[in-house]
């Protein structure tokens, strides 16, 4: 009897492994073989248009040439800013709406995330209105007397460290709610009940505990920034290259896939070093 | 040590009154259990105590120091929730010394002193484990560890031993006994479970539904001697029985319709009672003597028929229908292996009991 019934749970979990076959193939398919047709790309060279057949390293050399460094340096600090001012105007709200927030979550919650119902491009041509020198934001600042002259905001990284910070923000501020939330609140209660102040405590216990959302949402907000294209490219005016506008830049208009493959190589291998890095110093100060 | 008064203390949530005027005095240094059914508002008086929730209106008084505006973290005051709420980030060691850290203790004095306290509710060995590796039992007692460690004046206790089967909840209730009698803390120690009230507490107050005081007492005194019919069928089990309270040849009976009269001991600083004014008899089952004899030498005696028989191995419950159809309940004590008498289903009994026994409550 027993036996059976430890087979049988043995069969569930062998069927439950089926269950993740279409996913995983799906992924297989299209992520993991063109990545490694990125890899094999990025050892040919092309001469007059014909592929080279010969392995060669000719396309990292070339690399150096260029001053890739710096985009993948500009690219990190846009990713690793953007989700750092997103964690620091992220946590209060997620705080409030978690902790303080009795009635009517759900429709603050739906405001929150009513960015996603559109699309993004809209989202991004949307600022060209507020930022443009006779835009909103300028007219309202003109208005008030803050300014005497119409800021230049539109096409500066400025303009693209401003609409990073609102498209990504509600990444940040999910994960952190959704950990606030599951907090248990008896926690907080028992640590002002062993003597301990509102502060005290949200060092202590609430942030800390909190600490897994954070992560989370620093993550789900630093990957993406450092491969994002659309934003720099319209709001920067095209003047800055980032990684993902060096990537279109290759494959889309000189059609260079070589490099271009080699390049995306280095830049993912840049991105994952820079994410275990983050994670490391994450693990260092909070535990 | 100081004693907790709580003064006319109002409380509502939502326009929902749960405490309505409430008034109690927590003698310092004792355990006092907090009993009453779910819904009577014992653990909003705890949690008014601790701070965690404010009044409406009235006072609480710690001693001389009236703390009903003082902050939570500022009371001398600790208590053990029901779901432990232990810190899951911390292991045991950082959970009992949190309120000491927090008051930037010395170090070598922090760990002698979280020494001593896991010694005290003997889980010295599980120092440096963290809290998941804990059964339910080894949890409560960090959460104790951690709620006594800074020596408060009164420790709060919500249901703590709930979630614990009962083996383990019974070798806690001895436990936190000893505690209590080495700490000399006040221990305020809410819970539904009347088997739990009467086992720790020194002395006990009864809340009803309506979140009132219906009785304060020694254990010993509630069971005895309740003042009110709720007390008596709350706190374990009696039968009530209807009937007019009659003085005749200096001696008080009350008349059941349908039964006959019952002689009782004169109903004594009682106001409502008066001649031939309804009253309740209340007979605890174990106080009642079965036979299917006749017997001398008690008081009271009436006919009726076993209508149900459950065997609980140390004692046997009886049901008896009487005459007018109430029926009685009986306990017997299983002393013998071999009964000399035994009774079953649908036999002719008498039962038997001394007028001393009875408790008169009003009507």
């Amino acid at each position: 009897m027993k036996s059976n019934s430890a087979k049988a749970e043995v069969a569930k979990r062998d069927r439950s492994f089926f269950m993740a076959v279409p996913a995983a193939l799906w992924q297989f398919l299209f992520l993991y073989i063109p990545l490694l047709f990125i890899v094999g790309l990025s050892f040919l060279k092309s001469l007059d248009g014909s592929i080279f057949k010969n392995f060669t390293l000719h396309n990292y050399r070339e690399l150096f040439d260029l001053p890739f460094l710096k985009i993948i340096l500009r690219s990190f600090a846009l990713a690793f800013f953007n989700a750092f001012f997103c964690f620091l105007i992220s946590y209060p709200v997620a705080y409030f709406l978690a902790l303080r927030v009795k009635r009517m979550k759900n429709l603050l919650l739906f405001f929150l995330a009513l960015p996603f119902w559109t699309n993004f491009i809209v989202q991004v041509y949307a600022w060209f209105f507020i930022l443009d020198r006779h835009g909103l934001l300028n007219n309202a600042l003109l208005k008030i007397g803050i300014v005497s002259r119409p800021l230049h905001i539109l096409n500066t990284s400025a303009a693209i460290y401003i609409v990073m910070l609102f498209c990504y923000l509600p990444f940040m501020v999910m994960p952190i709610f959704t950990s606030l939330s599951k907090m248990d609140k008896f926690l907080l209660e028992a640590s002002s009940d062993l003597g301990a102040t509102p502060w005290q405590t949200f060092y202590s216990i609430t942030f800390p505990m909190s600490m897994a959302g954070v992560k989370t949402g620093f993550f789900l907000v630093f990957i993406p920034s450092f491969g994002e294209f659309v934003i720099p490219s319209l709001l920067g005016g095209g003047k800055f290259m980032f990684v993902g506008s060096m990537i279109s830049y290759f494959f889309l208009e000189t059609k260079n896939v070589f490099l271009g493959s080699a390049f995306t190589l280095f830049s993912v291998l840049f991105l994952v070093c820079a994410a275990l890095g983050i994670y490391w110093i994450f693990k260092k100060l909070f535990n | 040590m100081r004693e907790i008064k709580i003064c006319d203390v109002k409380k509502d949530f939502n326009n929902e009154v749960i405490l309505d005027g409430l008034n109690l005095t927590i003698p310092s240094g004792e355990f006092f259990a907090l009993l009453g059914p779910s819904g009577s508002g014992k653990t909003t008086l705890l949690r008014l105590i601790a701070g965690f929730e404010s009044v409406n209106s009235g006072a609480i008084y710690l001693g001389k120091q009236n703390i009903t505006w003082v902050p939570i973290n500022e009371r001398r005051v600790n208590t053990v929730f029901q779901n432990y709420a232990l810190f899951p980030h911390f292991n045991v060691f950082d959970n009992v010394a949190y309120s000491l850290k927090i008051k930037k203790v010395k170090k070598d004095i922090i760990e002698q002193t979280v020494i001593k306290t896991l010694k005290r509710v003997h889980l010295e060995k599980q120092i440096y484990k963290s809290i998941h590796q804990l059964s339910g039992g080894q949890q409560q007692r960090v959460a104790l560890a951690r709620a006594i460690i800074s020596e408060p004046d009164v420790l709060l206790l919500d249901e703590p031993l709930a979630a614990l089967d009962l083996k383990l909840r019974e070798k806690m209730l001895v436990e936190l006994i000893e505690l209590q009698d080495l700490l000399k803390t006040t221990f305020v120690y809410v819970t539904h479970d009347q088997f739990e009230a009467l086992t720790v507490a020194d002395r006990m107050a009864i809340m009803n539904h309506h979140g009132e005081i219906e009785q304060v007492g020694t254990p010993k005194e509630i069971y005895e001697f309740p003042r009110s019919s709720f007390v008596a069928k709350f706190v374990g089990t009696t039968n009530l029985l209807k009937g007019a309270l009659r003085f005749q040849e200096k001696k008080y009976y009350v008349e059941i319709e349908g039964l006959g009269k019952f002689e009782v001991l004169g109903p004594k600083n009682k106001k409502w009672a008066c001649n031939g004014c309804n009253v309740l008899m209340s007979l605890r089952p174990e106080k009642i003597e079965i036979s299917k004899k006749r017997l001398e030498g008690f008081s009271n005696c009436l006919e009726g028929t076993v209508e149900s028989i459950v065997y609980y191995g140390r004692s046997t419950q009886y049901h008896i229908e009487l005459k007018n159809g109430f029926v009685m309940q009986v306990f017997e004590q299983n002393e013998e292996h071999f009964p000399q008498e035994v009774i079953d289903y649908d036999d002719k009994v008498f039962v038997y009991w001394q007028k001393e026994n009875v408790v008169l409550l009003e009507k």
